[in-house]
């Protein structure tokens, strides 16, 4: 018996692979090639991914089937508007997917789209016949793989995913307990640092399995609606927690405890709620309900304390109250699920409102990209006479492209290993194995044994690339049909061509935008200084000012770069070759990053507070003061965005120290000078909020100027190949 | 020298010489940028990538003249 799970899977996408084309070539199909390619494609670990993997490519080409047509029709005669169009389209797929939901359905609506486009293009009498063959080949491979895969060895996602949600809970509970200790005082900042890590993956495979376990898995499904929620409440108390930990060093000089008496059997509450909602994942009742508690405050220390401080207490009492409504939430949401005393309903759902739409730079300029690869081949194919590929140039620069458009940071290079040796193990088959064979039986065995090998070899999790690749490669250059033909010359044209497509793809890839990861990385740096600076800036606004529909979409733009900037900084951060830059070492850069981050909770947290109703009172005083420390930071902001490493710590420490230190002592007289009457608890405590942001935003911007100021950024400036 | 352009046969398969003579001019052009970056004389340059397209061009041109007769 195989016990392997890696030969099992191995075993499942070569024996649909030998299927499929068996059907295929049975029913003399045209292009078996297309089967093969939907079986490689959509075989993943579990049913329920490859379901949905393969429901995505289904409709993606369904939906390029329709555009194809509808594109070969209009334009069949005119080459102009028929590339103009469907470089558009492409341009369009690819900037879809860069968003959030249906990546592979867009990517596979762009590039099937070229694929017969350009298949029917000089054949444009038979594009019906191609588009219904690309479907029904299509089909074909997702069928043949999603019967195998539900009858040989059968792998549902929902165990998977109730390890998965399981391990998410515990993550975020250690990460609660180690947080609480390090609010205390008791350091534990390199285990925090790991869990932060862990809980980031765990809650990226969550979503993953979630999606596959809907699909293959009948009590997920049911329950959908509930985890959803239950997913949106775990993204909340991650958001919340790295909010809470950011406040930690105005914290630790407090004497918490005895500011807040009772954090202690608050925190343990909490704890106890952790631990009733991982055994109720873990499948057994639990044992105690979440007990109503209030987070009590000492005024009387609280009132002894700076204005600042008062503001930090008044901002962490804020969130652990959050924490205590999102702990009994989960509790009921999971309690739901799991069907232990469902008497009580279903908690309601909070819906997160929509900001507006916002055109995102970054994917817009992968939609340039990819259009200007496609004129490029089409132009080659055009202009330059016999052309290494002909139209099939084109069709395969649009998948390629559309990756690497998609992820600019990914260097060419990247495809060129997998591809070099995909082309060279398939004609080395294609020339000395495959003559010698003569019925399907033999090629059949052929097929099975470097479907398994390629599958079983290349399993990890990390090498998906190189089994997508290398799978590809052998259909392609293999070019399995009917009458079979063997020639060499195909195999070296194959060869030339995708030498032809790595030299346009570096092209592109540089031109006109360069790649080089740090000049990206400083070019996005410098974009979200701007953004800062303009959602600082806005902030001086009257609020009576009624905003027209441009300033609106404006504000939601910064928005949203403020708050997506860090991870696509993140992301270009990877592939900086640190050993070119001195003083640069991967901790380095993190520590930007991470100080980037803060600064992001920061601005967002007092976007939000200056939103809020505050004492016309406190208002009228304190204007003047609070209004020179926006300007200060505004100048700031600019300054950075022309040079983001121009902040020295030191200096900006003084400078906004000072600032901040005179507001308090302005905030101290006003105080002292407003009458009883005149400021409510409610009043003194959104006041205290919205000063802890302006702090927050201080500090967060003298972190990120110390943390920047240990590289050297002048060599990431220099040109370099 | 033999001035007559010519294939180039491995194991029977026939190459054109321009092939030979752009695949040589791209290593020529791969060695001196590494080597440009390594004794940082790369920020010189206004623009490397194109930079790199010009000293393929360079290169090429400059072995089908003088080594390989295209």
């Amino acid at each position: 018996m195989i016990r392997s799970r890696k030969a099992k899977e191995a075993i499942k996408t070569a024996l649909a692979m030998t299927i499929a084309y068996g059907i295929a070539l049975q029913m003399d199909w045209d292009k078996p090639v297309w089967a093969g390619f939907a079986v490689a494609f959509v075989s993943l670990a579990t049913v329920g991914q490859s379901f949905n993997k393969a429901a995505l490519r289904m409709f993606g080409t369904l939906v390029a089937v329709a555009v194809a047509l509808t594109i070969l029709g209009l334009f069949a005669q005119e080459r102009w508007l028929f590339m103009l169009f469907l470089a558009a389209w492409v341009g369009f797929c690819t900037y879809m997917m860069g968003g959030k939901k249906y990546q592979y359905f867009w990517n596979v609506c762009g590039f099937v789209s070229i694929i017969i486009c350009m298949g029917a293009g000089p054949d444009s009498v038979n594009a019906f016949n191609i588009a219904m063959l690309r479907t029904q080949e299509t089909g074909l491979g997702i069928l043949v793989y999603s019967i195998v895969s539900l009858f040989l060895w059968p792998s549902s996602s929902s165990s998977s995913f109730y390890t998965a949600a399981g391990k998410l809970v515990s993550t975020q509970h250690q990460l609660y307990q180690a947080y609480l200790g390090q609010m205390n005082n008791k350091d534990s900042g390199g285990e925090t640092q790991t869990l932060r890590t862990q809980m980031v993956q765990e809650q990226t495979q969550f979503s993953q399995l979630l999606d596959a376990a809907e699909m293959d898995t009948y009590e997920v499904w049911e329950m959908r609606q509930q985890w959803r929620q239950h997913q949106h409440l775990s993204a909340d108390f991650t958001e919340t927690m790295e909010k809470w930990h950011e406040n930690f060093t105005e914290l630790q000089v407090l004497d918490i405890q005895s500011l807040l008496p009772n954090l202690t059997t608050f925190g343990a509450e909490l704890n106890e709620r952790f631990t009733q909602i991982e055994r109720m994942l873990a499948g057994q009742s639990p044992e105690h309900r979440p007990a109503t508690i209030d987070l009590t405050q000492d005024d009387a220390g609280a009132r002894s304390l700076s204005h600042f401080h008062r503001a930090a207490l008044a901002v962490t009492r804020t969130r652990l109250l959050h924490f205590e409504a999102l702990t009994r939430t989960l509790f009921d949401t999971i309690r739901n699920i799991k069907n232990f005393d469902r008497a009580d309903g279903v908690p309601k759902t909070t819906r997160q409102p929509r900001a507006g739409f916002v055109l995102d730079p970054d994917r817009l300029t992968g939609s340039v990209r990819i259009m200007i690869t496609l004129w490029l081949a089409y132009l080659a194919l055009i202009y330059v006479a016999d052309l290494p590929g002909g139209s099939g140039f084109v069709s395969m620069a649009g998948p390629f492209g559309m990756i690497l458009a998609s992820s600019p940071q990914l260097p060419v290079s990247v495809l060129f290993l997998p591809i070099t040796t995909g082309v060279l193990f398939g004609a080395v088959l294609y020339i000395f194995v495959m003559p010698q064979l003569s019925s399907f039986i033999g090629l059949g065995l052929l097929l099975f044994s470097v479907t398994f090998a390629i599958c079983y070899l290349f399993a990890a999790p990390k090498q998906k690339l190189s089994k997508l690749f290398g799978l590809a490669m052998f259909i392609s250059i293999a070019s399995i049909t009917n009458e079979q033909t063997y020639s060499f010359l195909s195999v070296a044209t194959t060869a030339l061509m995708f030498a032809l497509l790595f030299l346009l793809l570096a092209i592109t890839a540089n031109l006109p935008f360069s790649a080089r990861p740090e000049l990206n990385f400083l070019r996005l740096l410098g974009r979200y200084f701007r953004s800062c600076e303009y959602l600082m800036f806005t902030m001086h606004q009257d609020p009576k000012h009624k905003k027209t529909y441009f300033e609106g979409w404006e504000k939601n733009f910064h928005t949203h770069e403020l708050s997506t900037l860090p991870t696509k900084l993140g992301g270009w951060a990877r592939f900086i070759d640190s050993k070119a830059f001195p003083g640069a070492s991967p901790q380095h850069i993190q520590a930007v990053l991470t100080s980037l981050q803060a600064l992001s909770y920061r601005m967002q947290e007092l976007i939000a507070e200056s939103g809020s109703a505050q004492a016309p009172y406190l208002v009228q005083e304190l204007q003047s003061d609070i209004r020179t420390w926006r300007v200060k930071v505004e100048e700031t902001f600019q300054y950075l965005s022309e040079k983001p490493d121009a902040g020295k710590k030191d200096t900006l420490r003084t400078r906004l120290a000072g600032i901040i230190d005179h507001l308090e002592k302005r905030i101290e007289e006003t105080l002292d000078k407003a009458a009883e009457l005149q400021l409510s608890d409610r009043d003194n405590e959104n006041f205290y909020r919205l000063l802890g942001a302006y702090r927050g935003v201080s500090e967060a911007l003298v972190e990120y100027a110390g943390s920047s100021g240990t590289i050297d950024w002048t060599f990431w400036r220099e040109e370099r190949f | 020298m033999n001035q007559i352009p010519h294939e180039f046969a491995i194991g029977g398969v026939f190459m054109p010489p321009l092939l030979v003579v752009s695949l040589l001019g791209t290593i020529a052009a791969v060695v001196t940028s590494h080597l440009l970056n390594r004794y940082r004389l790369s920020r010189y340059f206004w623009y490397p990538p194109l930079v790199s397209v010009a000293l393929m061009i360079i290169y090429s041109v400059l072995i089908g003249t003088f080594i390989i007769r295209v």
